[in-house]
């Protein structure tokens, strides 16, 4: 592991709270590759065989991250992203590029520490290229501040070629969130699969925006976006799930499901689905409401009262 | 003693039940027999406590305590439980941890049951509860969970829909296994097989208990004359 000089307090720091979080220890390991981020400084790097990671500091703050991973390159072990902010007020603004070759297998685990700031707009921008026949997944998961003073934009825009398949997990259940803005775009070649998934749980004044687009573009390409959102207290919520079936035996399912709890929550959700190939077929499932009346009863007949039946619910629907 | 005294329950100004006595005491089996639309799940979500179904007049007692007005997580504390027709579907929550629902059970506990119920543990401990198990395999959780319940009055609202045949010996061994454990059974359903292995039935016709007694004579009766009658909810009328 690289550790900028300097900055071994701050990755200690990070490291620590980290593993406190996770029960992770992964992050020392040399055979894991590694890139983390404090503030607007990579502190970390550690990079494995068939994968190279530049990074580049500019002087208005920006951090650019170009990861590559060479074609026929499996990484056995989860590819580690951590991007913290441990100052009390700012802006951390990311901008990752990935190209990842033929015939690749990876996962990316991502974490963001962002737990102990008053103010911060944490801006992250990546565009990913998955080269043909290769398998990625991405788990992204979020720690934030209990204030609420977090306000995080994530902006993800991919290119899936030829029998490949991308997995996304969009996880931040744990902490507050703050203010939330996810927006996954990804465009499927010919026979490519995607599957994205996000949870979310609002509490407080919370407010959570998130969009999925799936742009089924090559024949026989196939996504699925789903995405769960536990609204309570003063919570706002909207989500928007597209997809659209732009050539023949293309198939996409788009699903949504806000749980709300309590009567000042203010959710919504939109689908849209577009055929623009008579062979598409795309489907969608949406639902808003409160826990459903039969899992409730189910679990308050074997004890449970109601309270802790929701929390039953909630759990696994958000695990 | 559970006991329910004449029992009146309307739904959008229609009286389904009609005023029905029932007495279960403990350690027995029961069952509730008639063609369906005649009130029998109903008389099981009643003494539940569901939600929407709260008598219009009658009491239901529990061992001389009058429970009519607990809600359900009371009247589970006190030993009544409920084998759901169609139990409903729990997304992210594993077989194992639904049996469990946070209470200290032993894994072996956990691995007899499913036994019980003919899954094999290794196979369906982490399996989730959700769309993917078919309706017999989710049936099959849960009357698990009903065993790791360990109730005092177990309601059974149809234990044999959407099992396989073949599955039929199983429901009626762990009819006997509850009744061996010291449990009430209360099974609701219109298949011989099943009601011929209760002690006492009730034949339930238009809402009200028609007839009662030996379950041979009830069944024997029902499969001469109620189950090519069409009665449903119009007895009264006639």
């Amino acid at each position: 592991m690289d550790i900028v000089k300097g900055y071994e307090k701050e990755f200690e720091q990070l490291v620590e709270i980290y593993e406190k979080k996770t029960n992770d220890r992964s992050l020392r390991s040399p055979g894991v590759a590694t890139i983390i981020v404090s503030g607007n400084k990579v502190v970390g790097l550690n990079s494995v065989k068939g994968m190279h990671i530049k990074s580049k500091e500019r002087a208005d703050g920006l951090v650019m991250i170009d990861v590559e991973i060479e074609d026929n390159t499996i990484i056995p072990v989860p590819v580690h992203l951590c991007t913290g902010f441990l100052r009390k007020r700012g802006e951390q603004v990311l901008k990752f590029n990935y190209i990842i070759g033929d015939n690749v297998k990876v996962k990316f685990k991502s974490h963001c520490i962002l737990t102990k700031v008053e103010k911060l707009h944490h801006y992250m921008e990546s565009d990913m290229y998955i080269g043909k026949n290769s398998f990625v997944v991405y788990e992204d998961e979020h720690f934030h501040d209990e204030g609420g003073g977090v306000f995080v934009e994530t902006i993800t825009r991919m290119k899936i070629d030829e029998g490949s398949f991308f997995s996304s997990k969009f996880y931040e259940t744990k902490t507050r969130v703050g203010r939330i803005n996810v927006v996954m775009d990804i465009e499927l070649l010919k026979n490519a699969k995607a599957n994205l998934e996000s949870k979310i749980y609002g509490r407080e004044d919370d407010i959570i925006d998130i969009k999925e687009i799936l742009r089924l573009n090559g024949e026989n390409s196939s996504g699925i976006a789903k995405s769960t959102v536990f609204a309570t207290d003063r919570t706002k919520a909207h989500v928007v799930n597209e997809a659209f079936g732009n050539a023949p035996y293309a198939r996409g399912h788009i699903e949504c499901n806000e749980i709300v709890k309590g009567n000042e929550v203010l959710v919504s959700t939109l689908p849209l689905l577009k055929v623009m190939d008579d062979k598409a077929e795309l489907t969608h499932e949406a639902s808003v409401g409160r826990i459903n009346q039969t899992q409730l009863e189910t679990l308050m007949a074997k004890g449970l009262t109601e309270d802790e039946a929701a929390e039953f619910i909630v759990n696994g629907l958000l695990s | 003693m559970l006991e329910l005294k004449d029992i009146k329950y309307s739904k959008n100004g229609s009286e389904i039940i009609k005023g029905v006595s029932m007495k279960f005491e403990q350690g027995k089996v029961y069952c509730i027999v008639g063609n369906n639309g005649v009130g029998k799940s109903t008389i099981g979500y009643l003494i539940m406590g569901l939600s929407d179904y709260k008598p219009s007049e009658g009491r239901i007692y529990l061992d001389g305590e009058d429970i009519t007005d607990l809600g359900i997580t009371e009247r589970a504390r006190r030993g009544i439980s409920l084998l759901w027709q169609e139990p409903a579907r729990f997304e992210g929550i594993t077989v194992e941890s639904y049996l469990k629902l946070n209470r200290d059970i032993k894994k072996e506990e956990i691995e007899r049951a499913l036994e019980l119920v003919n899954l094999e543990p290794g196979k369906y401990m982490r399996r989730y509860v959700d769309k993917k198990l078919s309706g017999g395999e989710r049936k099959k959780v849960e009357l698990a969970s009903c065993i790791l319940l360990k109730p005092r009055y177990l309601i059974m609202d149809e234990p044999d829909s959407g099992i396989d045949i073949m599955s039929l010996d199983m429901i009626v061994r762990v009819i006997n296994y509850f009744k061996e454990q010291g449990s009430s059974v209360i099974v609701i359903t219109h298949r011989k097989e099943i009601a011929l292995n209760c002690g006492y039935s009730y034949l339930i016709c238009a809402g009200k208990v028609f007839l009662e007694g030996d379950s041979k004579k009830i069944v024997s009766y029902y499969e001469r004359t109620c189950d090519s009658c069409g009665h449903v909810n119009y007895l009264e009328e006639e």
